[in-house]
């Protein structure tokens, strides 16, 4: 076990920050490690949701986790957008920032998904520039998820763990590992998740997400919208051992249960931790 | 002309444009890889030299997972905006009508919350279409709600403050609105649709009727209120920049009411009241001599 590049810390267990929980946050002013908000839903509002985030980030550590950064994307950076992700983690303190490896549109257009990128070395080169060049504008290391996946591309030159892998080696950021996402697109590609989560660089990883899925049989979409399912619990358990304690965060998107039920499944993910942890110790 | 082969030079960019184009395509997945614009890319044939079969679904069926998810992520979020113009059409008609505007007004910014920006201009465009008129209207209803939840917040002018106004400066007075209002002249009534769709009870009837409608924000709750023309006009003029007095004196003339005087004093103070007003600006010269208006404009506070 090691600790993690940049010693951020170990902030415990996290759920998403949803409008539905706003109320029984504030009132109730649950027992958490920290939040993570989704940062585009803060970006251009002076509304209710920046208000309470406002408040929830006095009494909480907040992590921003954004879906519009494209890093992947062959279209210009968008430095607008930048500069108010740098703004909003200012006045969050965010602990870190972090998004996915993926594009999400080309030509001006946001299709507003994490489609997936060819796993060649053109774009292993293109994607770190770009971390690197957005790095520098926010004057902090950022954190990238792996993503789920439904298609492979056929030129693909190497698996997704090695090019996640070499990319935070080679632009210097942190991991995200999305162990749901580890469990969906093993499914759907057919290789062992094991195998991806031992090709990880334990350094890089700063924190984990947990969710429950929907299977359809001959996929499993990542819908955020169920419990954790109990092969993502042991892979989890696997993926502690290695890393050691991280920042660990439940997302439920869809479906969304009351507090008690998502906060469950938080205790539920401290006890895998703990009981791992030790176990590795 | 299309290339043979897809693999010879497929760069990153054109694997994006191809995917992309085949996602957003409105017409099913076989239809989106035939498409000009996806074939410019890769020819239709040549899928697999792009896309990997797994072991259960095909080239084409895979692409098809993220086809099917774009139009309901996009009908997810323009529905959680416009929920009343998605209770009035139902569940396809709404589908159909997100798959159509998002083809004409595709998102471009890193926010979905701002996906139905063009919503009312795209029913003002739909000019074959026989309700267009009146989801123009429940659009923009439903847009002015969306924009001031978002707005800045704004200081708000309190009654305490109106009354220390020297009263020689009132009727010169401007007020200057919050940023969390919209003021809406419709051409139907759709507050019944409003209610309906935030109850779950059947949508009415569209009527066409002209209605008035302030939509503006207090303590981080959206509000609206149904004016009169009477009470929409005087209510925009002073938006609008107008002297307090000048507003006053022309919504008493256009009003027929024996105590229009009292009427129009009553609007005011609900709106005061209401913190549809965020500061007044009164001209230092103003308060030096009596002023038109400047009777009528005293009893405001």
């Amino acid at each position: 076990m090691s600790r993690n590049r940049w010693d951020h810390p170990d902030l415990g267990l996290g759920v998403g920050l949803r409008t539905a929980h706003f109320a029984h946050i504030l009132s109730q002013r649950p027992e958490l490690g920290f939040f993570e908000v989704l940062t585009e839903n803060f970006l251009d509002t002076g509304g209710r949701p920046l208000f309470v985030l406002d408040q929830i980030a006095e009494r909480y550590p907040i992590v921003m986790h954004g879906v519009s950064l494209s890093i992947g994307s062959t279209d210009p950076l968008d430095f607008d957008y930048l500069r108010k992700v740098k703004d909003l983690a200012r006045r969050t303190k965010a602990a870190w920032v972090s998004d996915h490896v993926c594009w999400t549109g080309v030509l001006g257009r946001n299709t507003h998904d994490l489609l997936p990128l060819p796993y060649t070395e053109a774009a292993l080169r293109h994607t770190a520039e770009r971390v690197k060049a957005v790095q520098e504008f926010l004057e902090r290391p950022v954190v990238l998820e792996n993503p789920s996946t439904y298609l492979e591309f056929t030129p693909s030159a190497m698996s997704e763990w090695e090019f996640i892998g070499r990319l935070a080696e080679e632009a210097d950021c942190g991991l995200l590992l999305d162990v749901n996402n580890v469990y969906v697109s093993a499914f759907n590609h057919g290789y062992d998740a094991h195998e991806y989560i031992d090709a990880i660089p334990v350094d890089r990883v700063c924190q984990y997400h947990l969710a429950g899925h929907t299977h359809k049989g001959t996929h499993i979409l990542d819908t955020h919208s169920d419990h954790v399912v109990q092969e993502v619990w042991e892979l989890f358990g696997h993926a502690v051992q290695r890393t050691g304690p991280r920042a660990t965060l439940l997302e439920w998107d869809a479906s969304i249960p009351p507090f008690e039920v998502v906060h469950a499944e938080v205790l539920k993910a401290a006890a895998w931790r703990e009981r791992e942890v030790s176990r590795a110790a | 002309m299309p290339p043979e082969g897809a693999s010879s030079a497929l760069g990153l960019d054109r694997v994006q444009r191809w995917l992309q184009a085949v996602i957003v395509h409105p017409g099913c997945v076989a239809d989106a890889l035939a498409s000009a614009e996806a074939r410019v890319e890769v020819p239709t044939k040549a899928i697999e030299e792009v896309v990997r079969p797994s072991w259960s679904l095909t080239a084409v069926e895979r692409v098809e997972v993220y086809h099917g998810m774009y139009l309901l992520r996009m009908v997810e979020a323009l529905e959680s905006d416009f929920p009343a113009v998605r209770h009035f059409l139902g569940e396809e008609a709404f589908a159909e009508l997100v798959r159509d505007y998002v083809e004409r007004y595709p998102s471009r910014s890193y926010t979905l919350n701002r996906l139905g920006d063009h919503l009312p201009q795209f029913f003002a465009e739909e000019v074959d279409r026989p309700d267009a008129a009146f989801l123009h209207d429940l659009a923009r209803a439903e847009l002015a709600a969306t924009e001031v939840f978002d707005e800045e917040p704004s200081p708000v002018l309190e009654a305490e403050a109106l009354r220390r106004v020297p009263q020689l400066a009132l009727a010169q007075a401007r007020l200057r609105p919050i940023d969390a209002l919209r003021l809406l002249e419709l051409r139907h009534t759709v507050v019944g649709h409003l209610e309906a769709a935030k109850h779950g009870r059947p949508a009415p009837r569209p009527r066409r009727r002209r209605s008035h409608l302030a939509v503006y924000r207090r303590d981080y709750t959206v509000l609206r209120r149904e004016m009169t023309g009477d009470e929409y006009g005087m209510l925009s003029a002073l938006v609008a920049g107008q002297p307090l007095g000048e507003a006053i004196g022309a919504a008493a003339l256009r009003l027929r009411a024996a105590r229009r005087e009292e009427t129009v004093f009553r609007w005011f103070r609900s709106w005061v009241a209401e913190g549809l007003f965020s500061a007044i600006d009164c001209e230092p010269e103003a308060a030096r001599g009596s002023q038109p208006g400047m009777t009528a404009a005293s009893r405001m506070g």
